[in-house]
């Protein structure tokens, strides 16, 4: 044990990171970082997309090695090299995504990743302790993959207190989580901190709910802490400021942050009256159910006008990800069908959605939007080659032609037309992705999560180039998480919950309080 | 800890990643750390020096693994008696160095090359048929039956006997197909299995004399082979520098290359390409799985077929006669030539006569005493030797995007 | 052609003779199935068994020859199945090479390593004898079948529940499983991932061991390089028969042990049939029951996928 020193702040803190830097190639992740996290106080660490917050928590947890800088916890130095070292000193880390196993039953997830001897029995029993102590109600034997989002949430939350952390972390907690959720979840951090005496770490990127749930907030800008002060003492805007690095004042920024409220009448709206235009898409009664016959989408029925974005409201894991698939041509529908243009359009068919004019920027490029290995140009024509052939042969002159005039167009940074995509960065992969979608002309463009894991200037850009879209008279289906980004964008919202659209607004009589209770699952 | 000193500020020293957390690097895995807008940054060290130098890394590398598969062969050659300085020297001998050697290595060559690149396109799409010997079979089976069975005769029949074996071929595989697409049945499995059916139904065949079986005035009594083709039911052989070797071989040739310009040129191709490296996106982009992978799958077996035709009717095998275990281990030989090859058609040339040497050359091992069956252990060895350089240089090159900023996934 | 088909069918079920084959067939794919089991469970789909089968028969046969000791002699099995397996785990759970490439080509290694130490090696070995248990081994027509074996058999007993209880009762099957399921999330938990999977493969490598020591000493009685056969993908498609469940992988087992007996039963019952149909029929009959249930099931998540950090 170390000796009694005299009490500094540093001593006392139970983690304190201090000059860690870790660089990637030549990305400087984090340089130089410097954070104390205090028993009974929640810390928030703001910050954009790529401000380096996550790559910190990892070297916390033990998943990313830092290049330099070292971590003392309750004043002792410690060496954490993968993350049962951390569970070890007792750091526990609620994982946004990626740490439940689905076919494993509860109880089976909880004891994951820890040592000794397996002992259900006594794993159920603290299950249920746990869950009473903190409100959590969770069944231990249910199958993890039958549980709605929110609940497995509090799996991962139980797995992570069942070791007993003295620090916790919490990644982006709120994304699969409804407003409501979202404040009984900060209940139960503010419980566990003040009762407990643990240390909590939040990492956001949203400003509301920085503000609303920490005592303090470090924030970081482009891999280094910009600034440290206490949560009360600061405002909105001034975060805003300290996390971009100068004053706010695009909307899309401020949508970025999660600033907006539903109160502020968008500019940003498309300036198109599409309740004159016909509908160029049209969902009847669709219903998919998945391979061990959960239904996943329920007699779904929407519509989008020529020059309308329709916005789809939701909780993360109600069906959005079905709902684009069906749109992608990779799910056949179980029931129902798909309109586009007045033409019905076979589903599940290969190519079918593409050809029959809807375009799609999937969630995850990597799953359905390009091809990792394969070039710029290849990647851009795939989905209509014909336009770059002379019977069935690829008119390998054309196609470079095209290509440079698009990588022109959409500012693709990469070293020509025959680089490979994945030695592109992602949000030029995604442009990649934009461009061959508009550049076929769609006639419904569906954009899933178009903003998610860009930052600010890209967002912008995203946004700015959906409005136009609609502009133009295309019908956008724009499916998102992030209210900001529909209030912002959408003409009229619709909110999807367990697989139904349970409510319908234009964006005129958007109300915040509202939408909050729909993707609950409450009609209201 | 102190991964560094803890005290210094100095600029950060880089250490070796260990190989943790590259999904810091991957988008989709976390809302930070993806680095999104940084401007692509090319990979470090493509410098002319630098790229000369991880070309003799890579060189080097292939050599030290191919030097420990050969010197495992010889130590087991050694450990059982023989003489490897011998047995080299007589697979050198039955190769290439005896007169006309050249010739026998380049008739053993041609149907791994076929079998090769019909592997290479199934590759391509995605797909591991590892069921080639028994289409080989199936094939030459076809081709057996047209050319002995409807007395005829004459360079007509050479065409059919080589179309009905590429329809054989086909059919073998496309059943595999029809499981894989209409009843979810891994292909890697049914190929496998329909191997051993395809082995036991040319057997039937060649007991029955209304299928293959050579009447009874053709053959010796009780043995189980077919008629043997017609003198002008044969491919013609060509002699170049007192080598001797079917036209087939041309044939193959150019069948490889047009296989690799059709992969890399076509619309056809990019969308097998696009199929075996990324089934979603390509079902969105109208590629249907069952049609193209389906399709390189027919192709896959044709082309095994066909090499069972060519073997037939080139004369390298069975004298011109269909006879029980004639495939004869050339359907997996010419399976591990694709993998080798690494998917290219061209490099598919060079290692079908490589492995085509190995085999010519066990036919001289006789003299030293060493069992032929080693050069089936250095085959072996080799394609395991060959499989670790790739694999090695992939994972350096993750460890790399993974220490280097951007999502390269 | 049905009518003789269904009688014949008949005339094995009452046979004591048929019964005896049918389980020698089931036991040695038994051996193999239930470490495929714990393999696939963790997400390899391990077609290298095949080649461990016949490296274990063909070690256990020189082992017998040499130390006259069956004990050794099936020691000499396992070590050889692991060998092989070491091979498999470490260059497609290590090196990350394909896991079907691996396989294939350690399966052609194998034999070709085979035929020519059996060549220069020559082992000479007969059958072991058989250890009755009494009582049991009188119950009329399966009696013999399953109690008046050697001991090698027995060890059949022994392995289907302790690969059972390892995958399902033990901390080390927790994390197996839930890298077949979900790799990422395992890895983010704290598993060693791929090096489980090696685990996985090691334990096929032991079982496939014991499968080859039993099919070369107690089952047949001589080293042939085709004793295997393609039999070991059988015991491996009787893990997908089976659902990934060890209950459905020994009942296919106990399934495609009595199909594969028929060459042996048949012909003793009198029944005159092309020995070339026979011997496919196995085949046959394991490519229709994939075609029938292959869509019935679900497989581990992550089967056959490797495991590479960073990468979905």
């Amino acid at each position: 044990m170390s000796a009694q020193e005299p009490a500094t702040a540093a001593s006392s803190a139970a983690v304190h990171l201090d000059g860690i830097s870790k660089r990637y190639g030549s990305v400087q992740a984090c340089a130089d970082v410097d954070l104390m996290l205090q028993r009974g106080r929640i810390h928030g660490i703001l910050g954009e997309n790529g401000a380096g917050k996550s790559t910190l928590m990892k070297i916390l947890i033990g998943l990313v090695l830092p290049d330099a800088g070292s971590i003392d916890i309750d004043g002792e130095r410690v060496l954490i090299r993968d993350p049962l070292d951390a569970a070890r000193h007792g750091i526990g880390m609620v994982h946004q995504h990626f740490s439940l196993v689905e076919p494993l039953r509860v109880w089976e997830n909880v004891a994951l990743g820890e040592a000794g001897a397996l002992r259900p029995a006594e794993v159920r029993e603290r299950i249920v302790e746990i869950s009473d102590r903190y409100g959590l109600d969770v069944d231990p034997d249910a199958v993890v993959g039958d549980l709605p989002v929110g609940m497995r949430q509090r799996v991962e939350i139980i797995k992570c207190l069942r070791r007993d952390p003295s620090i916790l972390v919490f990644d982006e907690p709120t994304s699969v989580l409804t407003p409501a959720e979202s404040e009984q979840l900060f209940d139960t951090l503010r419980h566990a901190v003040v009762s407990e005496g643990r240390a909590v770490a939040l990492v956001s990127h949203k400003l509301d709910e920085i503000i609303a749930a920490t005592d303090e907030v470090t924030i970081m800008r482009q891999g280094r802490v910009v600034d440290h002060v206490a949560t009360d003492q600061v405002d909105a805007s001034g975060l805003a400021a300290a996390m971009v690095g100068r004053s706010v004042s695009l909307r899309s920024e401020r949508v970025a942050l999660g600033l907006v409220d539903a109160d502020v009448r968008g500019t940003e709206v498309p300036d198109t009256e599409p309740d004159l235009a016909p509908e160029v898409l049209r969902l009847d009664g669709v219903t998919v159910r998945d391979r061990d016959g959960r239904t996943v989408l329920d007699r779904l029925d929407l519509g989008v006008r020529a020059g309308e974005i329709v916005g789809v409201a939701g909780v993360e894991g109600n069906g959005q990800r079905q709902l684009a698939d069906v749109l992608s041509s990779l799910t056949g529908v179980d029931e129902g069908r798909v309109v586009v243009d007045g033409d019905e359009i076979p589903t599940g068919k290969a190519g079918a959605m593409a050809a029959g004019g809807v375009g799609v920027i999937p969630e995850d490029r990597h799953d359905s939007g390009v091809v990792l290995e394969m070039t710029v140009a290849e990647n851009l024509w795939l989905v209509d080659p014909g336009r770059v052939s002379r019977r069935n042969v690829l008119d390998h002159r054309t196609m470079r032609r095209t290509t440079e005039e698009l990588i022109d167009e959409f500012e693709i940074s990469c070293s020509g037309p025959d680089s490979p995509l994945f030695s592109l960065s992602g949000g030029n992969q995604q442009r990649v992705v934009l461009a061959r979608e508009l550049s076929h002309e769609p006639t419904v463009l569906v954009a899933a999560q178009p903003t998610r894991g860009l930052d600010v200037g890209a967002i912008e850009y995203m946004t700015d180039r959906l409005r136009r879209t609609a502009e133009s008279g295309v019908g956008v289906l724009l499916i998102s998480s992030e209210l900001e980004e529909i209030l912002d964008l959408a003409h009229r919202i619709v909110v999807i919950s367990d697989g139904r659209i349970i409510g319908e607004m234009d964006r005129a009589d958007a109300d915040l309080a509202r939408i909050g209770s729909l993707m609950g699952g409450h009609a209201a | 800890m102190s991964v560094d000193d803890g005290t210094t500020t100095g600029p950060p020293t880089t250490r070796p990643h260990d190989g943790v957390a590259a999904e810091d690097l991957v988008p989709e895995m976390g809302t930070d750390g993806t680095l999104t807008e940084e401007p692509h940054h090319a990979p470090p060290g493509t410098s002319m020096a630098d790229r000369l130098r991880s070309v003799g890394e890579v060189v080097g590398l292939y050599a030290v693994c191919i030097a420990i598969a050969l010197g495992l062969s010889a130590l087991l050659v050694q450990a059982t008696g023989g003489s490897p300085s011998e047995v080299l020297s007589a697979l050198l001998d039955g190769s290439i160095r005896g007169p006309g050697r050249i010739g026998a290595t380049i008739g053993v060559a041609v149907p791994l090359l076929l079998v090769a690149i019909g592997t290479i396109v199934s590759n391509r799409a995605g797909l591991v048929n590892i069921g080639q010997e028994g289409q080989l079979y199936i094939g030459a089976a076809f081709g057996a039956y047209f050319g002995t069975k409807l007395g005829w005769s004459g360079p007509g029949v050479i065409v059919l006997l080589l179309v009905a074996s590429v329809i054989g071929g086909a059919l073998w595989a496309g059943i595999a197909g029809v499981l894989r697409y209409r009843r979810g049945v891994p292909e890697v499995l049914t190929t496998l299995l329909l191997v051993t059916i395809a082995a036991q139904l040319a057997g039937y065949g060649l007991k029955n004399q209304w299928l293959l079986l050579a009447p009874a005035e053709g053959r010796a009594n009780r043995q189980q082979i077919s008629q043997q083709l017609p003198d002008d039911t044969r491919l013609p052989r060509v002699t170049w520098f007192g080598n001797e070797f079917p036209i087939s071989a041309f044939i193959a040739i150019l069948l490889a290359l047009l296989v690799a310009a059709v992969l890399a040129r076509t619309v056809w191709g990019l969308r097998i390409r696009m199929l075996g490296h990324n089934p979603r996106t390509a079902q969105r982009a109208g590629v249907a799985a069952s049609r193209y992978g389906g399709g390189a799958l027919l192709i896959s077996g044709a082309f095994a077929g066909l090499a069972g035709g060519m073997m037939l009717a080139g004369g390298d095998f069975g004298n011109y006669t269909l006879v029980p275990g004639f495939p004869s281990q050339i359907g997996w030989t010419g399976l591990l030539v694709a993998l080798v090859s690494r998917q290219r058609a061209s490099a598919a040339i060079a290692i079908a006569l490589v492995f085509a040497g190995l085999r010519t050359g066990s036919g001289f091992l006789a003299a030293t005493g060493v069992e032929r069956r080693i050069t089936d252990v250095v085959q072996g060895l080799l394609v395991l030797a060959l499989l670790i350089p790739p694999a090695l240089l992939f994972l350096r090159e993750r460890r790399r995007a993974m220490n280097s900023g951007g999502d390269r996934t | 052609m049905i009518g003789d088909f269904l009688s014949a069918i008949g005339d094995v079920l009452t046979s004591e003779a048929a019964y005896i084959n049918a389980f020698t067939f089931a036991a040695f794919l038994a051996f193999g199935a239930s470490g495929e089991w714990v393999a696939e469970r963790s997400g390899t789909l391990n077609i290298s068994l095949e080649g461990m089968f016949l490296a274990a028969a063909f070690a256990a046969a020189v082992g017998m020859d040499r130390f006259g000791n069956e004990l050794a002699a099936v020691g000499c099995g396992v070590v050889a199945g692991v060998l092989v397996a070491a091979v498999q785990a470490n260059m497609s759970h290590r090196l990350a090479a394909n896991q079907f490439v691996v396989g294939l080509t350690l399966n052609i290694l194998v034999l070709g390593l085979a035929s020519f130490l059996a060549s220069e090696l020559d082992p000479v070995i007969r059958q072991v004898d058989s250890q009755r248990i009494p009582l049991l081994a009188d119950i009329p027509l399966i009696g013999e079948a399953l109690f008046d074996r050697t001991w090698m058999f027995y060890l059949v007993y022994l392995v289907i529940p302790a690969c059972w209880w390892i995958v399902f009762r033990t901390r080390w099957g927790l994390e197996l499983r839930s890298t077949g399921e979900n790799p990422q999330s395992a890895d983010v938990s704290g598993i060693d991932v791929n090096k489980r999977r090696r685990e996985g493969i090691y334990v096929a490598g032991v079982t496939a061991g014991l499968g080859g020591a039993y099919l070369v000493l107690g089952a047949v009685g001589t080293f042939e390089d085709s004793i295997v056969g393609g039999r070991g993908f059988i015991a491996l498609i009787a893990v997908i028969f089976g659902g990934w469940t060890l209950r459905g992988t020994v009942a296919g087992c106990v399934l495609f042990g009595t199909v594969l007996s028929f060459r042996l039963s048949l012909p003793n019952l009198g029944y005159d049939l092309s020995t070339d149909l026979l011997t496919a029929l196995p085949f046959l009959v394991t490519i229709l029951v994939m075609a029938i249930f292959a869509k019935r099931v679900r497989p581990p998540t992550a089967l056959a996928q490797p495991f590479i950090r960073g990468l979905k």
